[in-house]
């Protein structure tokens, strides 16, 4: 646990500084931002990214922000953390021929693959707190405010999204030898679905619409999370990890 | 084997596709009593071991260790032996106290420190990073994490691979006495003369299936009916084999060496024979009594070893 512990504590410390900063900067510029919002409304090339400024322009900072912070860093960022933390988690150890060694210790499979899931999923989510509890201070320094509440149902909903983008990396990690092709092969899908996300004609086959700024501006709206999205969220992530577990059970070094 | 068995194994068997990687196996260790399952490379000796402990889980047969039967994932079993994988690769980044540390991760304080005190007693440098250590270092840290539970049964896979004579001695001598206070050992091995001074019995095993099992008395005393003449070349064993044939000696050429069946158990003969031809160079090496484990697999078993 100590040795899981540590090497995912310096990744996942990089990864939040890389959002706190993104989010940082991102808020540093909204004054100018806001001066110019009709000037990039019409520079911008997509009419999904059009709209999303046009909500911008009609509901303000808090929209912004869920568009810095949740739909662009978490998402982007995120998930390939999400892929980064997953993978290796048992095809890393198979990987380097430490996975027999790992194995052999007096201790239960189930115990050792869920604190490795617990660990990696608290790497992936943490930091998306983490940074969103550090909004509304970073907001009072450009004279805008925003409900820390609201913040943190919206990180409760961006962590299930990438919840289950870790739980399939995860769950790719318990029968593969090889993280480096799956890490590549997720990384590929997730640009596939992002750009995707981009062109209206197919825009609802992404799953970036789990998490684009609608969903993040009808939780700050509601003040609730959205149980139809969330619940399906939950569940396909627990169906990935008792599938890791029954995968694992059967794993040979 | 006066005592009831402490390790009782009923028909395991396993397969990796449509390799039968294990052949309905049976076998009965005692208390007190070393194995040596010996076998070449691929035999099957470490996926036993691996059913053993549930690393790998078996797909028939019963398992009983310690009054304990396998069961799910085999960490009731893994609680009650000790076991040392035959792979040496290990967390370089960590230091020989922390990685002795994370291999004993679920047992007490006790073995914690039973475990750096033979780390020490065999001059491993705890506080470098294991990265540096050689591969012997490597496996003498591997044998201090096995040696350290106090537990009745040990498995250990080819735990003096990659070692030095001297420190083979030690280690040996180490199980021989953990052995001597009560402790059921079953180690594996490809090479019989390693491991063969300690065991108190010998299994071999070949293609996953359990050929027999021998004393290494009985090993030793077959061993000395054979001798291997060795030859420059191929074409110079098959005319020392026509020479010998020619006189009644039983010999087998292979590429270019001459195994040689001494219905006396003694070469001299034969050696004799075939030095006092003047058309014959000299062997350039006789091995007696002590062949290598390919040999004697053939000898024995009357199949290749890997």
């Amino acid at each position: 646990m100590e040795r899981t512990l540590r090497s995912y504590l310096v990744p996942a410390l990089c990864y939040a500084l890389l959002l706190e900063v993104m989010i940082s900067a991102a808020i540093l510029y909204w004054p100018n931002f806001e001066e110019n919002i009709d000037v990039y409304g019409d520079l911008l090339p997509f009419e999904s990214v059009r709209r999303m400024v046009e909500s911008i322009s009609n509901t303000g900072v808090a929209a912004y922000v869920n568009l810095q912070q949740f739909y662009k860093a978490c998402n982007v960022l995120g998930t390939a953390a999400a892929v980064f933390f997953s993978v290796g988690a048992v095809a890393g150890e198979a990987n380097r021929g430490t996975l027999e060694l790992w194995l052999s210790r007096p201790v239960s499979r189930t115990r050792m693959l869920l604190e490795r899931y617990v660990v990696g999923a608290l790497a992936v989510t943490l930091p998306v707190f983490a940074t969103s509890a550090t909004i509304p201070y970073l907001l009072e320094l450009v004279g805008e405010e925003m409900s820390l509440s609201g913040l943190m149902l919206s990180s409760v909903h961006q962590s299930l999204v990438l919840l289950v983008v870790y739980s399939l990396g995860f769950c790719l990690s318990t029968v593969t030898s090889r993280p480096m092709p799956v890490a590549l092969g997720l990384l590929f899908m997730t640009i596939f679905q992002f750009s995707i996300y981009l062109v209206m004609e197919w825009t609802h086959y992404s799953w970036f619409r789990l998490a684009d700024l609608d969903d993040f501006q009808t939780i700050l709206r509601t003040g609730h999370l959205d149980a139809s999205t969330c619940g399906p969220l939950a569940a396909a992530s627990a169906l990935l990890l008792t599938t890791s577990l029954y995968l694992f059970h059967r794993r040979v070094p | 084997m006066s005592q009831p068995p402490i390790i009782r194994i009923r028909g395991l068997s396993r397969c990796f596709g449509t390799t039968q990687a294990l052949s309905p196996v049976d076998l009965d260790i005692a208390p007190g009593e070393i194995v040596g399952l010996i076998g070449p490379n691929g035999s099957g000796k470490s996926t036993l071991l691996r059913c053993l402990t549930g690393v790998v889980r078996k797909d028939a047969g019963d398992i009983m260790i310690d009054g304990e039967e396998l069961t799910g994932d085999g960490v009731n079993i893994r609680r009650r032996v000790s076991y040392s994988p035959g792979e040496v690769n290990t967390y370089g980044e960590l230091t020989g106290t922390g990685h002795l540390t994370w291999l004993l991760r679920g047992r007490d304080q006790a073995t914690h420190a039973r475990a750096h005190g033979v780390a020490e007693e065999l001059g491993l440098p705890m506080r470098r990073k294991v990265r540096t250590y050689s591969h012997g270092m490597k496996r003498q840290l591997l044998f201090a994490a096995a040696i350290a539970p106090e537990v009745r049964v040990r498995l250990l896979d080819e735990i003096t691979e990659g070692l030095d004579p001297a420190m083979r001695a030690r280690i040996l001598d180490k199980l021989r006495a953990d052995a001597d206070a009560g402790c059921a050992v079953l180690l594996s091995s490809h090479h019989f003369g390693e491991v063969d001074r300690v065991c108190d019995r010998l299994v071999f095993i070949g293609e996953g299936k359990k050929l027999s099992e021998e004393s290494p008395e009985t090993i030793a005393a077959r061993a000395r009916g054979l001798a291997t003449f060795e030859y420059a070349d191929a074409k110079t064993a098959l005319k020392a084999h026509e020479i010998l044939s020619a006189e009644g000696v039983d010999a087998d050429p292979r590429d270019a060496r001459l195994l040689v069946r001494l219905g006396d158990g003694d070469p001299q003969a034969a050696l004799a024979l075939l030095l006092s031809r003047s058309d014959l160079p000299a062997p350039t090496s006789v091995i007696y009594g002590r062949l290598p484990l390919a040999d004697l697999y053939q000898e024995l078993y009357g199949r290749e070893a890997c």
